[in-house]
């Protein structure tokens, strides 16, 4: 119940009929006195009852305005009196609000007081009754409770249709976060009705069988068009009615209230609203502000939300005390702020800002101000900016136009200058900032340039190098680089060079002599002091030893021993990219006190060696190398293995050689090489040890230590066996990556030998081939002369001659040959042939492949072909032709042919025959195979016997020694008893060819 | 009753190209007498642009509104706006509606929510929401006048409103806001029915218009712009 939302009146109203109450006092008073003396009680509560009492409604504030009068109270005095107060609702029993109201009361006035309803008045009938007592120490005797006025009741009807469905309060407007209570009457309505919040259901109580309310506790903001609450009838899902909510965000205090001038003509006050507690639909406006000023009593709307001007007159007062004040329909607050107009100075920003007499380091910075009064003095702040930094900051006190120097400042540089001011009596706020940009002109370089110089060994050409001059040192752009080379050893003229910028180096020729360089860099004021270095004739660099560094990613830290007193300072050049052609050579110059330094660079980079030579600079400005340095910021592992190439393969060792492999572009410092070898030996050699490698494979393992032997025998390896190996780099913490192994096969022994042995053999023979071919006739007189012809004998010539009719032509039928030979003749180009039965002196006969030496035996019945030897000159061994089983056989008559040599009579008829015709046939000194031998047969002559003997194998080979029997074979003489087989010329096994 | 929201940019061009030539209409210039078949083939399209502008709109004002009237099964009683011209018609009467009596209707029915809607434009805060609805009202004004340069080619003569019974929408003293949005609602759905029901006024009127084969050429030059 909010007793304070009502408008809560107690009012009271003189009556003009004085004269009427003037009596009526004094017979108040006069019965009063009067009570002590009477004990009618009723009577005496029935004189304060409140009279005229009347109760009036405002549903839209739920409130319900009571008024009364207490008409029997003494005239022209004011009694302090308590109204009880009861409310009941629906029905006069049911009490819902009792309370007290006091006041001080005259004769005949008339009291108001206001109740507001929780409810909506609308929803249910109201009944008020008010009693009172007089609460005054003045008169203890009336201090008794009056009797109860009438019962007086409220009944808001807006319910016009009883069909219809009525829901209060219509409209309301209320705060965020307040608690309403709505109804709804449902007139006639029977169905069951279902009320809803912004589409979700709420629940109340019934207050009787047709009002039902509902008590919206906190209830938000939603939106500035209202929350809608509605009813529907379930039966027939249709809205029937509803009512919307008016939600207010709660006004807020205003916030950082301010007020300041600028001009001291207009006030300007501001402040932060917080939110805007519009509505719409006509609801409530957004908040008003209204600023109120309690010395001058003025009042002003403002216009804006957050912001109000307030003029200052000429005769304003110096204090200001601002009620700022804020209010919508449902709340109203304020802010105050008191302050010295003077205190609250916010000087406009300074203008014209302008720069006069900028020179290379300092300018004048002026500007203006809007003017205050003659009494005002401002505190100026100037900021030099450049480089968008601050600079330099200076305070100034200016009356009317400011004026500062900046020093200091930096040639061919842009600043930026910027000012603002405050009251420097009583600061308040800064201005805004004012400022312009200047550039100041440029000036000539400050310092030398550095300059460093590399020298090809071995020849007399210096390639200069500088840096580019700092901004600060440069005081301008640069334009041009002098070169000025001045000969020290004898007086020649200058020699200039002017290389445009941004070139930072150059290249110089020189001869023998000790020149002196200057080099200075020039812009557009001047150049710069020069920067000299001087060349000796003889540069005499020394061989210094390279020592390893360790770096970091920081750099490399290194230091050197001085190696005399004498000392201008040291140099340490390098280069940041050794690998490339151009290297990107850079220096670093030390002052003489100096013997260690850091090397860095954005350019190092793990696993790339970096070499650095430090010079020591005498005072006459040459440099002498004093010690190398190299090493890595980070050694990376060797991403590499050596190309290996197999050499001296032998059968027991090979050679391994990686003599390309450069240990200085490595990205770690090689320690050695581990030469891997697998094998199917189970074995490691010596000075080799087990290792196993990252796939689990077993090999094994030389170390090599010496980062520069490249090369690596393997030995004590078995000949035709498979070997695999891998060299690879090691450095200090890995080694190489696990490439792939290389195979070798070592060779077998034999082709050594092979190689050793038989090749000169088979040369000799060749060479010995090759004589004989050329001494063929030689040869053939010395080891294989031809058989004498006997034909062309110089005993048959004498045979001839005598003309002998018994010729001692040895018989066929004397021979009995132990074997057959047929030997190849030369000249004659045909082929006895058994089937043709052509004798073997024959023209014919030219060829007899084979020579068969048939054995003589005593059981042998075959008979044989038989060639007789006619010889003098040899003695040839020639068989009985009926026992030689032989005939001259083609190469290819097969061996059965002999069985057609069945009948040895025939076969030596045949013989016979044929002899006799060849006999006849071929003229003396004819070149045939006829050999005529000399030992006498003992049956010769005697062809009877011959033919009756065929079956009895005639005694065989009874030869007459006439000479030396071919293939040296000498027969002893035979004897008339000789046994024929004893000189049998071959054995059974054995035969000529 | 299908009220969405969706972008109109599109039509709005269109509808700004029709009313800048509406002057040139040769249905409304009488010049040329055409006939009224190019002006009513104007007014039907504008209609059909108005149809999908009102949806656009209805779903911003809706929501705007809050549930339960942004809810699409939504049905209140129309309590307050039996004022509002009623769209629905039996269709044997709309049917035998003449020419000048349809006109009429329309021209009628298109005034007073015009009136409406203007005071709708009032209540809305949202200057978002101000913004389309007095386009949607300039729009409707455009139509209203097509409507009447149609009855002024016919030759009819546009309806008289009686002195006093100028709308207004003020409401009375027992009228609630709960209920001043329920006739919010039956406005915005009155309006789309009348032009849905104006569409078919119209394309009954153009077929009744159909011009000769040289007018259809002249229909489609100008459709053509």
């Amino acid at each position: 119940m909010l007793l304070r939302d009502c408008p809560v009146i107690s009012k009271r109203k003189p009556e003009s009929m004085a004269l009427f109450a003037v009596f009526q006092t004094t017979f108040l008073l006069t019965l009063l006195s009067l009570r002590t003396h009477q004990s009618e009680v009723l009577a005496e509560n029935l004189l304060l009852t409140p009279e005229a009492f009347k109760v009036s409604v405002n549903s839209a504030q739920r409130c319900l305005h009571l008024q009364w009068t207490v008409h029997n109270l003494p005239y022209n005095q004011e009694f302090k009196m308590i109204f009880q107060i009861q409310i009941s609702r629906t029905e006069t029993s049911n009490v819902i609000w009792m309370g007290n109201y006091s006041t001080t009361v005259k004769w005949n006035e008339t009291v108001h007081w206001s109740w507001e309803s929780e409810l909506p008045l609308e929803c249910a009938a109201h009944f008020v009754r008010i009693r009172s007592v007089v609460d005054d120490a003045r008169f203890p005797e009336w201090n008794f409770w009056s009797s109860w006025s009438s019962w007086q009741e409220v009944n808001v009807q807006d319910s016009t249709g009883q069909d219809t469905l009525f829901v209060f309060p219509k409209d309301k407007l209320v705060e965020e976060g307040s608690n309403v209570t709505i109804c709804y009457i449902s007139g006639n309505i029977q169905n069951d009705i279902s009320c809803y919040l912004e589409g979700e259901q709420i629940h109340g109580e019934q207050l009787d069988p047709h009002v039902s309310t509902f008590k919206l506790e906190n209830v938000p903001f939603i939106r500035k068009g209202g929350t809608n609450i509605y009813c529907e009838e379930k039966q027939r899902k249709a809205i029937s009615n509803g009512t919307v909510l008016f939600v207010s965000k709660v006004l807020e205090e205003p916030k950082d209230f301010s007020c300041e001038t600028r001009d001291f003509k207009t006030l300007i006050c501001t402040w932060d609203p917080g939110a805007n507690t519009a509505l719409d639909w006509s609801k409530q406006p957004s908040q008003s502000y209204t600023l109120f000023e309690s010395y001058s009593g003025k009042k002003k709307h403002c216009e804006e939300k957050n912001r109000c001007n307030w003029q200052i007159t000429q005769d304003s007062q110096e204090i200001y005390n601002f009620t700022l004040i804020t209010e919508n329909y449902l709340r109203k607050r304020s802010v105050n702020l008191l302050f010295n107009l003077t205190h609250r100075v916010h000087p406009m920003s300074p203008f014209s800002v302008q720069f006069e007499n900028i020179s290379a380091t300092s300018a004048v910075m002026t500007w203006k101000l809007h003017s205050l009064g003659d009494y005002f003095t401002l505190l100026c702040q100037v900021e030099l900016h450049g480089e968008g930094k601050m600079i330099q900051q200076h305070n100034v006190s200016v009356k009317a136009n400011g004026k500062y120097l900046l020093n200091e400042l930096e040639p061919n540089t842009e600043y930026v200058a910027q000012v603002h001011c405050a009251d420097d009596n009583h600061f308040w706020k800064w201005s805004e900032w004012s400022g312009r940009d200047f550039t100041t002109p440029e000036a000539a370089p400050s310092e030398a340039p550095d300059v460093w110089r590399t020298m090809k060994s071995g020849s007399h050409n210096v390639t200069l190098f500088w840096k580019p001059l700092s901004k600060f040192h440069a005081n301008g752009k640069i334009l041009f680089y002098n070169v000025a080379v001045e000969n020290l050893d004898k007086p020649s003229r200058l020699e200039h060079r002017s290389i445009p910028a941004p070139a930072n180096s150059t290249e110089l020729t020189l001869d023998g002599c000790s020149y002196q360089i200057r080099v200075t860099a020039s812009n557009s004021a001047g150049a710069s002091p020069a920067a000299v270095i001087v060349v000796p004739a003889a540069p005499g660099n020394k061989e210094v030893e390279e020592e390893i560094i360790e770096g970091t990613e920081d750099g490399f830290s290194m230091s050197w021993k001085p190696q005399s007193g004498d000392v201008m300072g040291y140099v340490v050049e390098w280069c940041d990219r050794p690998q490339d052609p151009l290297c990107d050579f850079q220096w670093k110059k030390l002052g003489p006190n100096t013997t260690s330094t850091v090397i860095s660079s954005d350019a190092f980079r793990p696993g790339v060696r970096y070499n650095f030579r430090i010079y020591e600079l005498s005072t006459k400005r040459i440099a002498h190398l004093l010690e190398r340095k190299t090493g890595y910021t980070r050694e990376l592992a060797p991403s590499d293995n050596p190309h290996v190439v197999t050499n001296n393969l032998t059968s027991h060792s090979f050679t391994l050689s990686w003599k390309n492999y450069s240990t200085k572009s490595q990205p770690a410092f090689i320690r050695g090489y581990h030469v891997y070898l697998k094998s199917k030996e189970e074995q490691c050699q010596p000075g080799a040890e087990k290792a196993v490698l990252p796939d689990d494979t077993v090999c094994c393992q030389y170390k090599i230590d010496n980062p520069e032997q490249k090369t690596f025998t393997v030995e004590n390896l078995k000949p035709e066996s498979f070997y695999e190996f891998l060299v690879t780099p090691h450095t200090s913490f890995s080694e190489g990556p696990s490439g792939t192994f290389t195979k070798v096969r070592t060779p077998d022994e034999y082709p050594y030998m092979l190689v050793h042995v038989i090749v000169p053999v088979v040369i000799c023979v060749v060479l010995l081939v090759c004589g004989c071919l050329l001494k063929s006739q030689w040869m053939k007189d010395k080891c294989y002369p031809d058989i004498p012809d006997p034909y062309k004998s110089s005993v048959l010539s004498l045979i001839k001659s005598k003309e002998n009719p018994h010729r001692t032509i040895m018989s066929i039928s004397d021979c009995i040959p132990d074997a057959i030979e047929v030997v190849n003749k030369q000249e004659g180009s045909k082929i006895q042939s058994l089937g043709t039965r052509k004798s073997l002196t024959e023209p014919e006969l030219t060829k007899l492949s084979y020579l068969y030496l048939l054995p003589t035996e005593k059981n042998y019945s075959g008979p044989g072909p038989c060639i007789c030897f006619e010889n003098y000159t040899y003695n040839q061994a020639a068989s009985d032709c009926a026992s030689c089983g032989h005939a001259p056989v083609s190469p290819e008559a097969p061996p059965s042919q002999w069985g057609l040599l069945t009948s040895s009579e025939n076969l030596l008829k045949a013989l016979e025959k044929n002899y006799m015709n060849s006999l006849g046939e071929i003229p003396a000194g004819e070149t045939t195979l006829n050999y005529v031998s000399q030992l006498a047969s003992p049956m010769s002559g005697d062809k009877d016997s011959l033919s009756t003997n065929a079956l009895v194998p005639p005694p065989c080979s009874e030869y007459k020694m006439q000479m030396a029997v071919p293939l040296c074979l000498a027969s002893p003489p035979p004897t008339e008893n000789s046994d024929l087989s004893s000189i049998t010329l071959l054995g059974p096994s054995e035969h000529y060819r | 009753m299908d009220l969405r929201a969706g972008d109109s940019w599109g039509m709005l061009a269109c509808l700004c190209t029709v009313l800048w030539h509406l002057p040139a209409v040769p249905a409304l210039n009488r010049t040329g007498d055409p006939g009224p078949g190019p002006s009513i083939q104007k007014t039907y399209d504008l209609t059909r642009y108005l149809e999908h502008q009102l949806r656009s709109l209805a779903g911003t004002y809706l929501n705007y509104l809050g549930p339960p009237f942004n809810e699409p099964d939504f049905n209140p009683p129309r309590l307050g706006a039996d004022t509002l011209p009623r769209a629905t018609v039996n269709l044997e009467v709309w049917r035998s509606l003449n020419d000048k009596l349809r006109l009429t209707q329309n021209y009628e029915a298109y005034s007073h929510l015009l009136c409406y809607l203007r005071g709708l434009n009032r209540q809305a805060a949202t200057a978002e929401l101000r913004h389309s609805l007095a386009h949607f009202c300039t729009s409707l004004q455009g139509l209203l006048g097509s409507i009447a340069g149609v009855m002024a080619t016919l030759g009819y003569p546009l309806p008289q409103p009686l002195p006093g019974t100028e709308p207004t929408w003020t409401p009375g003293p027992a009228h609630s806001d709960f209920l001043q949005k329920m006739d919010d609602f039956w406005l915005l759905k009155e309006l789309q029915t009348w032009l849905w029901r104006s569409a078919k006024d119209f394309n009954r009127l153009k077929k009744k218009m159909q011009p000769p084969a040289a007018a259809v050429t002249l229909h489609l030059e100008a459709h053509g712009f």
